[in-house]
């Protein structure tokens, strides 16, 4: 017990689950007795779950937003790790830094630049995804590119492989584990986009826009129950990604501290 | 005394200088590393560079593994005395750095494979593995190797696409007595691998360098007729030791003789006089 309170500790994984499951519990216990009641309860937000799924096709809703959602992140991650490994090349070094810097554009204004280039609203809708993971994406990754120490250079340039050569062992395979943890960290800022463009684009329907209508109406534990499947489906996500990592990155875990 | 005599240089250290901002980190350089040959023996040979922390031994370092230009001189390498190249020397780098996304044996694999056929190369592996003692560990990743395991490791991958010449930068730093009986262990295996294997140490730590070497170049800095230090580490001529021809060379357990003990006092006093 004591140890869940020492700085650094490595409490038993029986004990940490314990506390994990406690911790869940209290949450719910603040949730049902909550006094001021502002939050809908418990049940409201099962009962409204319930009805999504059944009369305004939550599911379903939800696997066009995750299509377009996996969608638009894997032809970004291929933009990025593209515009990304670039770098290694100074001529291609300033689209990367102005493509990090694009972050701070705001998508409802670049949904109206997107809509006079593409023909479908689809297309608009994925563009604008493209777009905004994009930018995320070159960040992370340009700054896992950039903590390459010049001891792994030079140790692949020591084997005699030529600059190509010591990139791609060094750069391109030896942080490949790091760039899909870049593609998972980001991959959060997809759901918080697809909700907003969703709403601008409303043909296709999508959870985005069954979130829109809920708030619109006010029904707080509709709003409620779909953020609790948005949070689910990005937990699994994330679940997901480290599998992966563990999967195919082994020794990607193995130097962590502990 | 053990006969010996010299053959054709194999590294040439060519008044080489470098200078980082302005500011001369190392000055005209001169050095050359002979193949030596001593009859009856099919051994190689260690020569050694010493120099104190922060003198611009890494440097000194890149700059022999053709990692680095210098900003005058040159560095040749080879019997027929070639201009450096990244590749040309085999680099073992302080922290023994391998690819920590492949396991031991890719490890050793990428790097012959840059020499060998695949099928050749698959079999030096295999020979490098059972000679550092590494077998066992082939299908771990780096980072669960020991420091010495990984220093092997280290050691093997270069030789194992370097030809004969193969530099250590810092061999010995931060190691146990029994962890550096290990590694001078090593290094001798090296040598003993093919007459024509070089080991060029490059360290801090006088006394397991100059057992260890038959040759020896002392790092240091010069001071002007006024006795004002110049600027940028440089070896005179008279900080260049041949410990053959001193008779401190190629005896088991040198450390323990006399001669060797008083030769490292002279040597540690020119250190001294040169701070």
């Amino acid at each position: 017990m004591k140890e869940l309170f020492s700085p650094n500790a490595n409490p038993q994984r029986l004990v940490f689950m314990s506390m994990v499951a406690a911790q869940a519990f209290v949450l719910l216990l603040l949730w049902i007795f909550y006094p001021l009641q502002l939050f809908p309860s418990l049940g409201d937000v099962f009962r409204s779950l319930g009805s999504l799924i059944a009369e305004q096709g939550l599911i379903q809703e939800l696997w066009a937003s995750m299509t377009t959602a996996l969608q638009s992140i894997a032809i970004a991650t291929v933009l990025a790790l593209l515009i990304s490994y670039l770098t290694a090349l100074p001529f291609f070094r300033p689209i990367a830094y102005a493509a990090t810097k694009m972050r701070y554009l705001t998508l409802t204004g670049l949904t109206f630049f997107m809509a006079l280039m593409v023909s479908s609203g689809h297309e608009v809708k994925l563009s604008v995804l493209i777009f905004g993971a994009t930018v995320y994406l070159v960040t992370g990754m340009t700054s896992v590119i950039l903590t390459t120490t010049q001891e792994e250079m030079d140790h692949a340039r020591t084997l005699g492989m030529s600059e190509w050569r010591a990139f791609y062992e060094v750069v391109v395979l030896g942080k490949l584990d790091e760039m899909l943890e870049v593609v998972r960290q980001n991959f959060a800022i997809i759901w918080t986009m697809i909700t907003l463009v969703e709403t601008l684009y409303q043909s296709e329907g999508g959870i985005g826009l069954l979130l829109y209508k809920q708030n619109r109406y006010l029904h707080l534990d509709g709003v409620v129950a779909i953020q609790l499947v948005i949070l689910a489906t990005g937990a699994l996500q994330d679940y997901v990604f480290v599998l992966l990592r563990r999967v195919f990155f082994p020794y990607s875990w193995l130097g962590a501290a502990k | 005394m053990t006969p010996y005599f010299y053959k054709e240089p194999v590294l040439t250290l060519d008044n080489v200088s470098m200078s980082f901002n302005g500011e001369l980190i190392l000055r005209d350089i001169n050095a050359q590393v002979l193949d030596v040959v001593r009859p009856n023996m099919k051994q190689g040979q260690v020569v050694g560079f010493y120099g104190r922390s922060g003198i611009g031994k890494s440097v000194l370092c890149r700059i022999m593994a053709g990692l680095m230009a210098p900003t005058k001189g040159a560095v040749q390498v080879g019997v027929a005395q070639e201009p450096v190249k990244p590749g040309a020397v085999g680099f073992v780098q302080q922290r023994y750095p391998l690819f920590n996304h492949r396991t031991l044996v890719d490890n050793l694999l990428v790097a012959a494979e840059r020499k060998y056929n695949p099928a050749e190369a698959r079999q030096q592996v295999e020979a490098y593995l059972e000679r550092f003692c590494l077998t066992p560990h082939r299908k771990k990743y780096p980072a669960h190797l020991s420091g010495g395991q990984r220093q092997r490791a280290a050691i093997a991958q270069q030789l194992l696409c370097s030809d004969h010449l193969i530099l250590l930068d810092e061999p010995f730093s931060g190691l146990d007595i029994a962890m550096i009986d290990e590694v001078k262990k090593i290094i001798v295996e090296v040598t003993t691998m093919d007459e024509l294997n070089t080991v060029i140490i490059v360290s801090h730590d006088i006394v397991t360098t100059t057992a260890l070497a038959d040759r020896l170049w002392l790092l240091g800095y010069e001071r002007d007729a006024a006795g004002n230090l110049l600027p940028g580490a440089t070896i005179n001529q008279h900080h260049q030791y041949n410990l053959a021809e001193m008779g401190l060379a190629w005896h088991p357990n040198v450390e323990a003789e006399p001669e060797f003990a008083q030769f490292v006092e002279n040597i540690k006093e020119e250190i001294r006089a040169s701070a």
